[in-house]
């Protein structure tokens, strides 16, 4: 598998024109072995961490919790990996599981499904989109899942992906690559200033209006970014009775060149004067601030495109495999070495700086793969410690894993799993797919949804979840104990023993055995409340309304 | 003293007086006095200020499209640009508005129209997060709605609803929380005169307690050592929503409550049912509601749509100032009716009108503006402002000034830029002369 990807890499920088030139002195200069054992990495990533965050003697508050156990361990992974929680099958089997290595079975388990793909797909949706400029441009949601989610499951290879983004063009409804571009309505400052926060981590949009306190970049240095991308636009697009909008270049100006509305038909990016806020500006040549790396003004659009991305991914700069792993650390371990996500870069702290570089630089050298970093990750005992909530702020960071609030989907996907609902949505009258907030994925994305960049710490809980999930009609009935048809209908028909079904509901909706308190405050409920069916569809009501199933710890 | 002190408020609240509409005195007791350093006149000064933006609401009617302003209350009917539509006397003498708005007619001494607003957005989701936030969109910050900051900045009294509602429309641009959190999301009311979604106990009322309480003894035991914060917060929120839906508050969705005579007065369309309702809930004590009147894109038969939408808007409107005005909440009530721009003065071949955001009208009413005045003009053909031109920050300055707010708050967004709840901008002041 580590050969093939190799192969499959330098074939590709063979392909890359400018990118080969970039690279391959860097690849020399870092000596990196391709083609590292995830499980050695992950032994590295630890011993890295040990030195730059728990020093201090034994005892002290900086040690690190233990482990979690097995149920916790194969909740969190499920959840973060493929997005839904584990069946109580699946718990059992793993619990019983006797091999020595059986935590990274299940991680490869769990890569090789498809939902892995499509789980991230879904992430990076709410990444690019909760930031859209416009609700319209939504319409590129759906075909940006798919081309994602076969990208992550396929060939999970970063660099590529951040590529097709970056030079996206054509359909919104059939390239899911122009979601970023779209999502700004073409905007060639906030497109800008997206593909900086989400590739590079580097909010380079501050120094839009002036050169800020804090950050070493220029005004100057954010608008030669923007100068890669004055050509692109997007179009409305009528293919009968379809309305849909491509994203595409425009190299010869649009119509009459206008005094009153000096952007219009410019082929040049131009940064404003503040002074005189109504003249056009100055006229700004492609500059990438990482390394300088220039273009000359009259450059076509596919000339600026490819070649800022070929700067950007070409590992020459190493931010963009920092932004990437430093993301995927804070969303599995649940505290990112740079908070929030999006903002890093050279004037931002660190927590354990010499550990995210390590990661950063094998990330690159096995060609950006997502499931290498993902299987690295997981393998860590910084992944596998027991969790705190954030809350406890005077704890060092990694010291243990953070408990994160479910995103819409993988709430979803947890509660289809427990109720053992459908989710196939018929297509609409027309015969399309749904767009990004229809059916009750939608419903529950748009109540439970947030921006994954925000940090977790900021996203709390509202009252439309909170009704969402206690009275919603359609999952109360879908707890309905007196029904054949509904998973506790069913498991109260076969499981005569009280005793047993608390268990198994325990197991099916947070992931664990109960314990002796708990089952005794529910078979007290059972029968106080008289009427068997009736008082485990408040159990389960109460499991599914609890702290613990909406969070992943 | 609790006497006294009512006196003293009272005077100091002055015209813009609010007493009667809510407890304002709950919060302030003898026993608080006492442990305070303050006199209590100093005291009652101090929150005189408070109070009085205490009682402050704000009822937003959004006319999602782009009203036309010809066809409302700028006619042009000696004009070719003007069209087929003519133009009628109210009951303030030299203002005359749309033939199709005689119920606004007649209550024109309560409300001021601005017939020179202009912006340079003439696209209706960048407008529509202008008009809305008083900002353009942009990837990096994502400015609140005003209705979520007047919640914000507003004190409210014993609420157990939330304080900024939404009716009629969905989540679109720039119409939430943004930077302030989902806390400062509106509630959705899809339709007036139903319940909220979700608001109905899923079972009895005994059996819902009985689950909170299963649900709370099970938290606590599972929640061991590590969890407790987390726990604590969850169950903060679950309380606050119980004690919502189970408020007697919750009454005022319930349109069945009003007289039948109320109820005729706001007509039976569903837009009428949500000014209705929006009556009810600024009774009630909720800070900023919203209802969205859509259709109004008439790019083709503008004359025929904007006919019928104003037989949808007309009455509503008139009779939401009539209304408010005899319960006494007119003076703390900022009434906005407004859209995201106007349209183009040339009639189209398809006997529509364009975007325009080049110069548009505003109407509003209560929340302290002396009504029976116009602001500004537009030229004889309707295309350019003629006089007293008013932007989008200008207009954002004056609903601060009107609710009392602070327009030079800061608000800090995640990447921790101070954002001012109106950048630049300056109130139009003779709406309050």
């Amino acid at each position: 598998m580590m050969l093939k990807s190799v192969t499959r890499g330098s074939a590709r920088w063979q392909t890359a024109g400018m990118a080969v030139v970039f690279l391959a002195p860097m690849l020399a200069g870092r000596s990196v072995a391709w083609g590292l054992d995830a499980h050695e990495a992950a032994r590295q990533v630890d011993q890295h961490l040990a030195k730059e965050m728990f020093g201090g003697s034994e005892g002290t508050p900086h040690d690190p919790l233990p482990r979690a156990d097995d149920q916790t361990f194969l909740r969190r992974a499920t959840l973060d990996l493929v997005g839904h929680s584990p069946s109580p099958e699946e718990i059992t089997t793993f619990v019983l599981d006797s091999a020595p290595n059986k935590r990274g079975q299940a991680v490869e388990r769990l890569l090789a499904n498809p939902q892995f793909g499509e789980n991230w797909a879904r992430y990076w949706r709410d990444v690019i989109f909760y930031r859209r400029s416009e609700d319209r441009a939504l319409l590129a949601a759906p075909a940006a899942v798919k081309m994602l989610s076969d990208a992550f499951n396929k060939d999970p290879h970063w660099d590529k992906i951040a590529r097709q983004f970056i030079t996206a063009k054509g359909d919104v409804r059939e390239h899911g690559a122009t979601a970023l571009i779209m999502a700004q309505m073409a905007n060639a400052e906030d497109t800008t200033a997206e593909i900086s926060r989400i590739f590079l981590g580097i909010q380079i949009q501050c120094a839009q209006c002036h050169n800020h306190p804090t950050d070493r970049w220029k005004r100057e240095q954010f608008h030669e970014l923007a100068a890669f991308f004055p050509r692109i636009a997007v179009r409305p697009l009528k293919k009968g009775e379809d309305r849909s909008f491509e994203v595409v270049s425009m190299d010869r100006p649009k119509g009459k060149k206008d005094d009153k509305k000096p952007k219009r038909g410019n082929l040049e990016h131009h940064m404003p004067d503040l002074k005189h806020p109504e003249q056009e500006g100055k006229v700004m040549k492609p500059v990438f601030f990482v390394t300088g790396q220039h273009l000359q003004t009259g450059a076509s659009d596919h000339d600026r495109r490819e070649t800022i991305a070929d700067w950007i991914t070409s590992g020459r700069d190493h931010w963009f495999a920092t932004a990437f792993v430093n993301r995927m650390w804070s969303e599995l371990v649940g505290r990112g070495f740079y908070e929030p996500v999006d903002d890093i870069g050279p004037d931002r702290t660190c927590s354990a700086p010499h550990t995210l570089d390590y990661l950063a630089e094998h990330f690159a050298g096995e060609h950006y793969n997502v499931k290498w970093l993902m299987r690295t990750i997981t393998a860590t005992e910084a992944y596998q410690r027991q969790s705190r909530t954030r809350y406890e702020a005077e704890q060092a960071p990694f010291a243990a894993s953070c408990s994160q609030r479910l995103r819409g989907d993988q709430l979803f996907n947890s509660l289809a799993e427990v109720l053992e609902l459908d989710e196939t949505l018929p297509p609409d009258a027309k015969g399309k797919p749904r767009g990004a907030f229809a059916g009750p994925r939608g419903q529950m994305n748009q109540t439970f949804g947030y921006d994954p960049s925000t940090r977790r710490d900021e996203v709390a809980g509202s009252i439309p979840q909170a009704l969402f999930l206690m009275n919603g009609p359609a999952l109360n009935r879908a707890l309905n104990g007196r029904q054949p048809s509904t998973s506790l209908g069913r498991l109260l028909a076969e499981t005569k023993d009280d005793k047993g079904v608390v268990e198994d509901l325990y197991l099916r909706s947070v992931g664990r055995d109960a314990n002796d308190g708990e089952i005794k405050t529910c078979l007290e409920h059972v029968q106080s409340v008289g009427n068997r069916a009736e008082a485990f569809e408040d159990i389960l009501w109460a499991l599914l309304n609890s702290t613990e199933f909406l969070n992943r710890h | 003293m609790t006497f006294h002190l009512r006196h003293q408020v009272d005077v100091n609240l002055g015209r813009g007086g609010i007493v009667g509409r809510r407890d304002f005195l709950r919060g302030i007791t003898a026993a608080s006095l006492a442990a305070g350093t303050l006199s209590w006149r100093d005291l009652v000064a101090l929150e005189a200020s408070q109070l009085r933006k205490q009682g402050m609401a704000c009822i937003l009617l959004w006319m999602q499209g782009g009203p036309s302003h010809f066809e409302t209350f700028s006619p042009k009917p000696h004009h070719a640009n003007g069209g087929e539509t003519k133009a009628i006397s109210t009951a303030v003498p030299g203002i005359e508005v749309s033939e199709h708005y005689p119920h606004v007619a007649a209550m024109m001494h309560e409300a001021a129209i601005v017939r020179s607003m202009t912006s340079k957005e003439g696209s209706h989701p960048r407008a529509t997060y202008l008009m809305h936030t008083g900002y353009l969109p942009t990837a990096s910050v994502k400015y609140p709605s005003f209705g979520a900051i007047a919640a914000q900045q507003l004190p409210h009294g014993e609420l157990d609803l939330p304080a900024f509602v939404r009716i009629g429309g969905n989540l679109q641009n720039g119409g939430g929380g943004g930077i302030l959190g989902i806390e400062y999301d509106p509630f959705l009311m899809p339709l007036a005169g139903k319940l909220p979604t979700n608001a109905a106990p899923g079972t009895d009322v005994p059996r819902y307690h009985r689950r909170l309480d299963l649900l709370g003894r099970l938290e606590a035991g599972a929640a061991g050592a590590t969890a407790n914060e987390e726990v604590a917060e969850h169950q903060k929120l679950y309380q606050k929503a119980s004690k919502m839906i189970l408020s007697s508050q919750m009454k005022a969705f319930d349109l069945d409550h009003e007289p039948t005579h109320v109820r005729e007065g706001y007509g039976s369309g569903q837009f009428g049912l949500g000014c209705l309702l929006a009556r009810r809930l600024v009774e009630t004590g909720i800070t900023c509601v919203e209802v969205t009147l859509n259709g109004w894109d008439t790019h083709a038969e503008n004359f025929p749509r904007t006919k019928e939408l104003a037989a949808q808007v007309d009455q509503p409107l008139g009779y939401l100032l009539t209304d408010l005005k005899q319960r006494g909440l007119l003076d703390s009530t900022l009434v906005v009716w407004m859209g995201e721009f106007g349209r183009t003065p040339k009639i189209n071949p398809r006997a529509g009108r364009d975007h325009y955001p080049k110069a548009f009208n505003v109407l509003l009413a209560g929340g302290g503006v002396r009504g029976g005045q116009v602001i500004g003009k537009t030229d004889a053909g309707g295309g350019e402002v003629a006089d007293r031109p008013v932007l989008v920050a200008d207009l954002f300055q004056t609903f601060c000034k009107s609710l009392h707010i602070n327009p030079a708050a800061e608000n800090i967004a995640p990447n921790g830029r101070p954002i001012k709840i109106v950048d630049g901008g300056h109130p139009v002041s003779e709406l309050f002369a």
